[in-house]
């Protein structure tokens, strides 16, 4: 069984008493305890200012270099902003409802639902150029025939 | 006052694949300045597929209300009496329980995520379980 673990570490000083949180999860296949993830697709791309993009096309292997993940899966995207100056940021989207902003320096670690043929992961810059680190763990998509 | 992240994914569905590792430091929108505010570490037991609002940003004064660096960590974490079903899942969505949320995705047993918010009321984070078992959900935001 191919193993991917995701482990995230929190820790806050914020409230009276520090807080420490540790998670660590494998990925698995949707609705199974014994077949993990077995398919990625990794990339760096930099990401400039004016356009909307899909970075994660849920449905059309043509306008993306990572599409037709099978919707309603157990698919997880992480997302990463490598960019220095701490004025940039790039706005991530899905199906055009706004999620966040992902400032310089910031992670984000989802999973994905793919539910429909709308639901990209659509991401747009604020200013310069921000170079996005991305990775898509999952069990299968349809390829594009040549 | 400091909030750090770091998340580390490791495979071996690839050789050449290697770790994923980086760490964030939690700041406001746009400057170094670390963000002040979070809602508490908190615990949600469910067991209904009703969709529920796990955090309503009306409801936490969050100002500037519209687009800040905010963050949000869930994780399922199975019964809460340390059985964690891998096959059951809460979808996690962003919206108006009375509308139509948009889905991020299924949060199965023991998975987690951290992904940011843009804080706006009615963009509330919502949560809907599989099934009618007991499910139990930790969170806790972070925001200007």
């Amino acid at each position: 069984m191919a193993t991917t673990t995701a482990a995230v570490t929190l820790t806050s000083d914020l409230l009276s008493d520090n807080i420490s949180v540790s998670a660590s999860s494998t990925l698995m296949k949707a609705d199974t305890t014994a077949d993990g993830l077995d398919m990625v697709d990794y990339g760096v791309i930099d990401i400039v200012t004016g356009d909307q993009f899909d970075l994660l096309d849920a449905d059309n292997p043509s306008s993306s270099p990572i599409a037709g993940v099978m919707a309603n899966k157990a698919n997880k995207v992480y997302i990463a902003n490598h960019a220095t100056d701490e004025t940039y940021y790039v706005t991530i989207m899905i199906d055009a409802q706004n999620v966040g902003r992902l400032y310089a320096g910031d992670w984000m670690f989802i999973p994905w639902g793919a539910e429909d043929a709308n639901a990209d992961i659509e991401i747009t810059a604020s200013t310069g150029t921000n170079k996005i680190e991305y990775a898509l763990f999952h069990q299968g998509r349809t390829l594009d025939a040549s | 006052m400091a909030t750090t992240c770091s998340v580390t994914i490791s495979s071996d569905i690839a050789p050449g694949l290697g770790t994923i590792s980086k760490s964030m430091t939690l700041t406001k929108a746009g400057t170094i300045n670390d963000l002040e505010e979070t809602t508490g570490f908190s615990r949600r037991k469910l067991a209904a597929t009703t969709a529920v609002d796990l955090i309503t940003m009306a409801n936490e004064l969050v100002d500037p209300s519209d687009n800040t660096a905010a963050k949000v960590y869930v994780r399922n974490i199975g019964d809460g009496k340390g059985t964690i079903d891998k096959s059951q899942y809460v979808t996690i969505s962003i919206g108006d329980t009375g509308g139509t949320p948009q889905e991020i995705g299924r949060l199965y047993g023991g998975d987690w995520l951290l992904m940011p918010l843009t804080v706006v009321n009615d963009k509330d984070v919502v949560a809907a379980p599989s099934t009618d078992n007991t499910v139990v959900l930790e969170y806790i935001m972070f925001f200007e």
